[in-house]
């Protein structure tokens, strides 16, 4: 950190990069105890069955065993889910996935824990699984959810834009294609984990790995039938989320746990593999797209048809879908066409909320599409693109009026003149000895925020110590994104304090306020526009102090600058030490609130979709360059050189900002060339990171990340979401530099060498 | 596990192993330990033999290269010899794992573990490394070939150790080629992979040659009649296009979640195309 004021747009470490250096930073996993507790979870280990008996007979009487709970030990609901409550804490007779849990055991070793798990055993009756998300769509098959209104549907919906279908026949070229993408893992280095107490009074205390903390507090309260006031959620240092963490994954178990631990506190903490088998999932999805355009390349029709597979779980599934398929036109002009989509329960493992939120997914659609729609026409692909690139005042593709900042074209031009870009014939004959390269790109948009109707609003503190120190109440969750930094810029440069004078105060529900999850690429942009009107507050609040007590009118005279007040006419100055110990400690705090503008197009008229987030009002937006070498005696794909041109507003802190592209990107790289989850019959078969591979250090390309620094009028000093849009370039770009390369563009992924070199003996033959 | 016991010296060895039979010898333990996080194994004491530094480092010995059982991968990869002389060993160690894999992974280890998928395997092979085994009383030496026995099997008795691994080498070859073809570029359990050594005539006929195959098949294969089909080839792609089909039609790869079987089946033959960039431009 610095010992002087930060500037905007400047990079200031990381307040927290030190600490975790050196291993001080303290994370939910470092909560021991002397006598705490373990808590365990039996897990159902098959995909659909209906549990009659669950026998702990033997796992209770096994030394060290405290307690085996069930759901019978469940006060409240039972059950938890964002949007729609759907998921039980413990199952009652319905196992809907192999990651169900159905029992918790508490032991005083976590050996003794994992033998008494072990021998738990459940008596069931299997029920056909549903695992295939097209079959699952069929009259004959099982149901996840027999209640459920529309058979195995979690959420449909449909928009027609323009003239519809009708449009088709006015195409002069129309290209077809079915793209399917694959189940992906977060794969955070802190598993999920945390650390609970119940005091004498009933007070629940939690400390755990999450990105949600006000909202884990209403689901666990409602659960188990608490009282909120009773429940409170501390989040430290979070060791990566991704999404994966955007809601309950051990809190419930924890809190319940705690509840029967006699008043010790209860670790819990999920293995690398129990995390892979009951955590969130990227959604699988399968994209149909049909995209038409005129002779000249103007873009006139599309007709999406996009299904995701959920699990058996909404989690955000429905909100997934609404993101997809309110992006599934990609940043284009396209003034006619139909989306249709849906998002289907099986029993595969639970899909969730993941960096990228269905955008990913549609992105690697249209993109694709793009390209084969640009060699149909005969067109140079960056070219297509920038003739249709959305401008702000355009309507997109489901009809919403671009009133934000919009620099797509900003993006595609900065591309067009990079050298990556005008140099690549020169760069692609030049592949060496069975080698073939290509070069291919993509282009995204990514909304920001929760949509039309869920509020979108954050609540700043300040608090100004006794030390005359400030202490920043931070109501968002930082997962290891830097947003907490930002923090640490905004009020260090608005009252000009030294950067390390300003502390931070990480999320606690009894703390710091209500200011929604980290996730939708929304941290910095709603918390950030809520702490400068704090940090403003203060800063007036502190120069009227001043004047009062050196009896001058104007507090416009005087200035924060480190440490002091100065009064700007005569030079002289106050210590705010001082200052603060002349005020009561309530003005000494400072709350401000601000609520993010939403969409007023009425762009559908189902509720449910537009409560589900159709459609957004603020998005950024970014072009990508894939320069890749095919091996073509085994068909390795190496990206050689990557680089980004986004416009994600103005930047607040250039390194931040270049980590968040370079770290979404790697995991876009993942998802097109390594990572694929896979369940076969709702049976994990990647286990563990022996099978399921994120690429290293050694996979990732150089990749240049160029920031158009475009100003946003709406955002914290001109910026916008940048947390999620990384992600969404990698594998249409890589697919289209492939394409490029051989002709053939891969319509699933991973892109695996085993696709790739049938593609390239494919050309041989031709 | 209840304890682990870390003789320093072989004496001490023998006698840990006679009071503990069941006991497992651990060496770098990266094979071993996930073993037992998954519990496929469960034992209840370890010998740990990482500070028996008489079966560490590479010597020369009566014209041959000894090479002590508990070298880690890094010693190999910087150990002066094995540069020189075993330079296909060295490129094979070279993509091992990651470097925390390479510093505590042996190459004793690698051996024992006996995976079809085991890196230096493919290169023992064709240099014809021969293990010396050694219990408290008695000491034999056996051909790698004979050693593996398959997938995880080998020929070790109750009481034995691997102690060193020797090479003679008794003819140079010009070209030393080794490719791992894996899931990424690091921490990536080899698909398939090819060592190979080969003397070119100056026609660019190949004059010698020895191939060995990982990952498909039980143990590593070798093929004489493609290695006697190749020799005396041109060495184009009209030249050694037979001996790929005969691969391909040798090997007998499975399926997992890394590859299919077709493409290892495709692919091992495929890898002797990489050897036409050994071929002189003249
Ligand atoms: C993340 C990861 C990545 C890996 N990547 C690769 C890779 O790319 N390529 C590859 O080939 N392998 C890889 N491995 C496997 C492993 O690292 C190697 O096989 C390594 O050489 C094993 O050596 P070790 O000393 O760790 O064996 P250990 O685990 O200590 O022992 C393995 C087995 O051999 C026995 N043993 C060991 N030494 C002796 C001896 N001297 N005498 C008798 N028995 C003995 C042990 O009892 C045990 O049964 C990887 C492993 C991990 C965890």
């Amino acid at each position: 950190m610095s010992n002087r004021p930060a500037n905007i747009g400047s990079t200031l470490l990381r307040p927290d990069a030190l600490l975790k250096v050196k291993g001080e930073a303290r994370f939910s996993t470092d909560f021991y105890e002397k006598g705490h507790v373990w808590a365990g979870v039996k897990r159902a280990g098959r995909p659909h069955a209906i549990l009659k008996n669950i026998d702990y007979s033997e796992a209770i009487k096994l030394p060290g065993v405290i307690a085996v709970l069930t759901h019978k030990d469940v006060g409240g609901t039972n059950r938890q889910g964002v949007i729609k409550k759907d998921q039980p804490v413990l199952v009652e007779d319905r196992i809907r996935h192999c990651g169900d849990a159905v029992a918790i055991v508490l032991s005083d070793t976590r050996r003794s824990m994992e033998e008494a798990i072990r021998a738990i055993k459940l008596e069931v009756e299997p029920l056909p699984a549903v695992t295939d998300p097209r079959l699952s769509l069929k009259d004959d098959a099982a149901l996840v959810h027999e209640k459920n209104e529309d058979r195995n549907i979690l959420l449909g919906g449909a928009i027609t834009v323009g003239k519809g279908r009708a449009a088709e026949a006015e195409c002069d070229e129309i290209i077809e294609a079915t793209f399917e993408t694959q189940r992906q893992e977060h794969a955070y280095l802190e598993t999920e984990n945390g650390w609970a107490r119940l005091d004498d009074q009933g007070r629940l205390e939690i400390v755990c790995s999450t990105q949600t903390p006000f909202r884990d507090r209403s689901e666990i309260a409602e659960a188990l039938g608490l009282d909120l006031k009773n429940v409170r959620i501390i989040v430290p240092y979070v060791g990566g989320a991704f999404g994966g963490k955007d809601g309950i994954t051990v809190q419930t178990l924890l809190a319940l746990s705690a509840m029967h631990a006699a008043g010790r506190p209860v670790k819990m903490w999920w293995s690398r593999e129990e995390s892979f088998i009951a955590s969130v999932k990227r959604h699988p999805s399968i994209l149909r797209y049909r995209l038409g355009a005129k002779r000249d390349g103007t873009l006139h029709f599309l007709d999406v048809d996009i299904t995701m597979d959920t699990g058996p779980y909404d989690h955000l599934g429905g909100v997934v879908l609404a993101l997809a398929m309110e992006h599934s036109g990609g940043p284009y002009r396209i003034p006619n066409g139909v989306v249709d989509g849906r998002c289907v329960y099986t029993n595969n493992p639970i899909s969730g909320a993941f960096r990228g939120f269905g955008v990913t997914q549609v992105s690697s659609g249209i993109e694709r599409a793009m390209d084969l729609l640009a060699v149909k026409i005969g067109m140079d692909p960056l070219e297509l693109r920038l003739k249709n690139a959305l401008r702000a005042g355009d309507r997109n593709f489901v009809g919403k009026t671009l009133t934000t900042s919009t620099g797509i074209t900003e993006c595609l031009e900065t591309l067009a003149s990079h050298p990556l870009w005008t140099q690549r014939s020169f760069w692609k004959r030049n592949a060496g000895i069975l080698k073939k390269r290509g070069v291919g790109i993509s282009a995204i948009v990514h909304g920001s925020g929760y949509g039309p109707i869920v509020p979108d609003y954050a609540n700043a503190k300040i608090e100004l110590t006794g030390e005359g120190k400030f202490r920043v109440y931070c109501g968002v969750v930082d997962m290891g994104q830097g947003n907490s930094t930002a923090n640490v810029q905004i009020v260090s440069s608005i009252l000009n304090q030294p950067a390390n004078d300003i502390e931070l105060v990480l999320p606690d529900t009894e703390r710091t306020l209500p200011s929604g999850s980290a996730s939708a690429s929304r941290c910095t942009y709603t918390f950030g526009n809520a702490l400068i009107s704090a940090a403003k507050i203060m800063k007036e609040r502190l120069c009227r102090k001043a004047a009062d007590l050196m009896m001058k009118k104007d507090p416009q005279e005087f200035s924060t600058t480190p440490i002091t007040i100065r009064h700007l006419p005569t030079g002289s100055e106050i210590p705010l030490k001082v200052i603060a110990n002349m005020m009561d400690s309530s003005e000494r705090i400072v709350t401000a609130y601000f609520r993010a503008p939403v969409a007023e197009d009425l762009v559908t008229g189902d509720y449910n979709l537009r409560l589900h987030g159709m459609p957004h009002n603020l998005f950024s937006y970014a072009a990508n360059l894939a320069c890749v070498e095919l091996d073509e005696i085994t068909g390795k794909v190496t990206v050689e050189n990557y680089a980004t041109a986004s416009d994600c507003g103005n930047v607040l802190n250039p390194q931040l900002y270049e980590q968040q592209i370079q770290g979404g990107a790697i995991q876009g790289l993942g998802l097109a060339l390594y990572e694929d989850f896979v369940a076969v019959e709702g049976h994990v078969t990647t286990k563990d990171f022996s099978t399921y591979l994120t690429p290293t250090s050694m996979d990732a390309p150089d990749i240049e990340s160029i920031a158009m620094g475009i100003y946003e009028t709406t955002g914290p000093f001109g910026s916008k979401g940048i947390g999620e849009i990384a992600t969404n370039g990698p594998l249409p770009a890589i697919a289209n530099a492939i394409f490029d390369a051989t002709g053939h563009m891969l319509e699933k992924s991973p892109i695996t060498p085993e696709s790739v070199l049938t593609a390239l003996t494919e050309i041989s033959k031709e | 596990m209840s304890h682990a016991l870390v003789p320093t010296k072989l004496e001490e060895l023998w006698a840990y192993i006679a009071e503990n039979p069941e006991a497992m010898l651990c060496a770098g333990g990266t094979d071993l330990l996930v073993k037992i996080r998954s519990r496929s194994v469960t034992p209840d004491c370890l010998i740990c033999l990482e500070r028996l530094d008489d079966l560490k480092g590479v010597r020369f010995e009566a014209g041959e290269i000894i090479i002590g059982a508990l070298t880690t991968h890094r010693e190999l990869l910087h150990d002066p010899i094995v540069q020189r002389d075993l330079s296909i060993l060295a490129s094979a160690v070279q993509n091992l794992g990651s470097p925390p894999i390479r510093n505590m992974g042996t190459l004793g280890g690698n051996i024992v573990t006996a995976s079809p998928a085991g890196d230096t395997l493919a290169p023992l092979y064709i240099l014809k490394a021969r293990l010396k085994i050694r219990s408290k009383e008695s000491s034999r030496s056996v051909p790698i070939e004979s050693f593996i026995l398959g997938p995880g099997k080998v020929d070790l008795r109750a009481g034995e150790i691997l102690s060193e691994i020797a090479i003679n080498q008794d003819s140079r070859f010009t070209v030393n080629h080794f490719e791992k073809v894996g899931r990424r570029n690091a921490l990536a359990c080899s698909v398939v992979s090819m060592a190979a050594l080969m003397n070119i005539a100056e026609d660019n006929t190949i004059s010698e040659i020895r191939l060995a195959w990982g990952s498909v098949g039980p143990t590593i294969m070798r093929f004489g009649d493609v290695e006697r089909l190749l020799e005396g080839r041109q060495l184009t792609v009209r030249g050694i296009e037979d001996a790929i089909r005969k691969v391909q039609q040798s090997v007998s790869p499975i399926a997992d979640t890394r590859a299919s079987a077709d493409y290892r089946r495709d692919v091992a033959g495929r890898l002797l195309l990489r050897l036409l960039s050994y071929a002189s431009s003249r």
